[in-house]
């Protein structure tokens, strides 16, 4: 009823009076929905806006007064992101940032709902659903690489005038296989994605020792600023199994290393076409979370710092909900494809983890197949270290211990998992670690 | 005892757990004291090592990777391995790899892409308004070759995710056809989606829309594949132990009691 009267008001008012009244409409629905308990609103209230009015995320991002700022990529979305939003207020810009990890469009009007007047908006992006929030946010960004101010759809005496140009800041993280089932093929995005970056008007920052993230910025007119890694001591041995990209997107060669850092990152090059690794413009950041991969995190959020001309200042930084967060003698890593795992494995273990709890999942977001953990390098856990398993495929994960040559002793029950008084890493798929985090905290999530 | 394990493009051909094949004969070889060494044939392997393998696999692939290993296994690799399997010699051709080893691949739009033509199947994409088969599968063994052996387990379960269509025994004369449907679809699509088979024998070959680590959860297929590598390799007929199998068992038994609801008999031996 409310939402047909919503809708014929529209017809009747003017743009500017019908975007105020889904503000106000998706507060109310984001007040009750977390009053009635069906979760803290962090996607309703943006759906039932876009269903009003498919432009909603255009109109809501015009009143952002500096801009919106893009993280994708298969890991370290969410972890990135927070750090930009900590950069951006350490420089006393207020933001207005997904945290709960509802990054499709839906989530992100949510967010813009709760707080659309901020300096910036910075939200983390699904990778399939990086090109269209991408064509829904550039519509109207000149060549500059400045989007058009939108101020005409609001009336508010409060929408300042007096600055109307905006930017659009896209982070391309890396591409990993992650949920084949779900997401489908890394090269299938990473089309996608090379498409919308053709016609797009936004300034880009990409990890230029992915070969197939730094290929889409080889490709693209727009300038583009480079992150990597140069620290020739952090190579790793050998190359790791679960890699997606070894091959010259160009021209098809098998490329070569220098080294690499993890999985398909590395300095690269290809021996036939002479595509090689374009130098960093940022290669060197101070991370305040352990792990090569968060160094990965912590450049890019350095490189928007740069980009915006501000100190890439992280005090004050606490980690995103299950990434490296602390609960009493619990800390959870979240690991949902393989080379998130390898990642989180090397760095608990080089934080000297004696016990550590593997929690596997196969519900919608974590992907229903599980093969993928038979690309996981289990085999590096010492015998010294006690393991614990459990999840709904508790089996399959102690059946891929047992090849790697790892004992495990299985909880068919997460609640007894968890139960010891002694310091206990836990790498969850995503669906386990929000049970784990009900577990210990009593709630759902945030 | 010892044997050469074959693994096709592993840089390629390898996109979700595949490598579990691998791990499995690996380590179920060397819980029993034969010695198994794993011989990566990539782009630039030469053909005369290839053909001193025991046992070939080869897994499935994205479509970039399998455009740049496709040529390759057409014209160099797969004419070798063609030999191999008419000399009796097992192999696994899962996913991609097994849309490969049919008389061709035909995709929704251009001309058919030829296979090896191994087993007597084609396979079609049927556009992009069908929808993928995507899913937990449990099936049951029908090959008349795998039963001659006596095993616990009759079922076995994966995960399926293809666009593909395959069809088996193409020609008018599919009843002297060799190609045998491998088993019947119990829970899940399977080859087609339609006539409720899954997979394909073709000697002591087998090709399976199970995609990526279909041996750790069925591990009566590991063994099946290492005993007839054994035999063909040493001329005579093996019994090896059985191993200890409780969690292989739990993880296969999961599976079946999850999403193969129908009751299934074991084999008595």
């Amino acid at each position: 009823m409310g939402i047909l009267r919503l809708a014929s008001l529209a017809q009747d008012g003017t743009t500017a009076s019908f975007t105020g009244v889904i503000i106000i409409f998706g507060k109310l629905i984001s007040l009750l929905s977390t009053f009635l308990h069906l979760g803290s609103g962090a996607t309703w209230p943006g759906e039932v806006a876009l269903r009003l009015s498919p432009t909603m995320l255009s109109s809501l991002a015009s009143h952002l007064k500096k801009g919106v700022i893009l993280i994708a990529g298969t890991n370290g979305k969410t972890t990135t992101a927070l750090m930009i939003k900590t950069i951006l207020e350490n420089s006393r810009q207020s933001v207005v940032h997904n945290a709960s990890g509802a990054n499709l469009e839906n989530g992100i009007v949510s967010a813009l709902i709760q707080k659309s007047d901020a300096d910036w908006g910075v939200f983390e992006v699904d990778e399939n659903a990086l090109p269209s929030v991408m064509s829904s946010l550039s519509s109207r960004v000149r060549s500059d690489g400045e989007a058009i101010s939108h101020q005409h759809e609001i009336a508010s005496s409060k929408t300042p005038r007096n600055d109307n140009k905006k930017k659009l800041i896209i982070v391309l993280l890396n591409l990993f296989r992650d949920q084949l089932d779900r997401y489908g093929e890394v090269d299938v995005i990473a089309q996608k994605w090379e498409k919308a970056l053709r016609s797009t008007k936004a300034m880009i920052i990409a990890n230029a020792d992915d070969p197939l993230v730094a290929h889409l910025g080889l490709h693209t007119k727009r300038s583009v600023t480079y992150f990597g890694i140069n620290d020739r001591t952090k190579f790793l041995a050998g190359m790791e199994h679960a890699t997606d990209s070894t091959f010259c997107l160009h021209c098809g060669a098998r490329l070569a290393y220098e080294g690499i850092y993890f999985s398909h990152l590395g300095i690269w090059k290809c021996p036939k076409c002479g595509q090689k690794r374009p130098k960093p413009d940022i290669s060197e950041a101070k991370s305040p979370l352990p792990g090569l991969y968060n160094l990965y995190n912590a450049l890019a959020a350095k490189a928007v710092a740069k980009t915006l001309d501000i100190q890439a200042d992280l005090a004050g930084f606490h980690p995103a909900f299950g990434r490296q967060e602390e609960i009493g003698n619990v800390k959870i890593f979240l690991s949902k494809n393989p080379t998130g795992f390898n990642q989180s494995l090397r760095t608990v273990l080089d934080l000297g983890a004696k016990q550590l709890l593997l929690v596997l999942n196969d519900r919608i977001p974590d992907g229903r197949d599980v093969s993928w953990i038979w690309d996981v390098d289990f085999e590096m856990i010492p015998r010294t270290v006690s393991v614990r398993v459990s999840g709904d495929r508790v089996y399959d994960l102690a059946l891929r211990l047992k090849y790697a040559g790892v004992k495990s002793s299985i909880f068919e029950h997460l609640e007894d998992a968890l139960n010891t008084s002694e310091l206990l890493y836990v790498l969850p798929t995503y669906s386990a670690m929000l049970e784990v985090r009900k577990i210990l905290m009593g709630r759902k999530i945030l | 005892m010892k044997l050469t394990i074959a693994w096709l493009h592993p840089d390629l051909m390898s996109t979700y757990g595949d490598r579990g094949n691998i791990i499995c004969i690996e380590k179920r070889c060397q819980w029993r004291g034969i010695a198994a060494t794993v011989m990566p044939v990539t782009l630039e392997t030469h053909l005369s090592a290839l053909s001193t393998s025991d046992l070939i696999f080869m897994g499935g692939a994205q479509d970039r990777q399998q455009k740049l290993a496709g040529p390759d296994f057409l014209k160099n690799k797969g004419p070798v391995v063609k030999k191999m399997v008419e000399k009796g010699i097992p192999a696994l051709f899962v996913c991609a790899a097994y849309q490969f080893v049919g008389h061709y691949y035909k995709p929704y739009q251009g001309d058919p892409i030829p296979g090896v033509g191994i087993f007597d199947l084609y396979t079609e994409h049927p556009g992009d308004q069908a929808k993928r088969l995507i899913g937990n599968v449990v099936a049951e063994l029908i090959s008349h070759q795998l039963s001659a052996i006596s095993y616990q387990q009759k079922t076995i379960v994966g995960f399926e995710n293809h666009g593909g269509r395959t069809y088996l025994n193409t020609n008018s004369k599919s009843q002297t056809s060799t190609t045998k449907p491998f088993a019947k679809v119990i829970k899940g699509f399977g080859n087609n989606g339609e006539d409720g088979y899954e997979g394909a024998v073709y000697k002591n070959a087998i090709g399976s829309y199970f995609h990526g680590p279909l041996l750790p959860k069925n591990p009566h297929l590991a063994d099946w594949l290492i005993q007839k590598a054994l035999e063909v390799k040493y001329n005579t007929n093996v019994h090896f132990r059985s191993l200890d199998d409780s969690i292989e068992n739990k993880a296969h038994g999961f599976i079946v009691k999850k999403y193969g609801s129908q009751k299934i008999d074991t084999f008595r031996n």
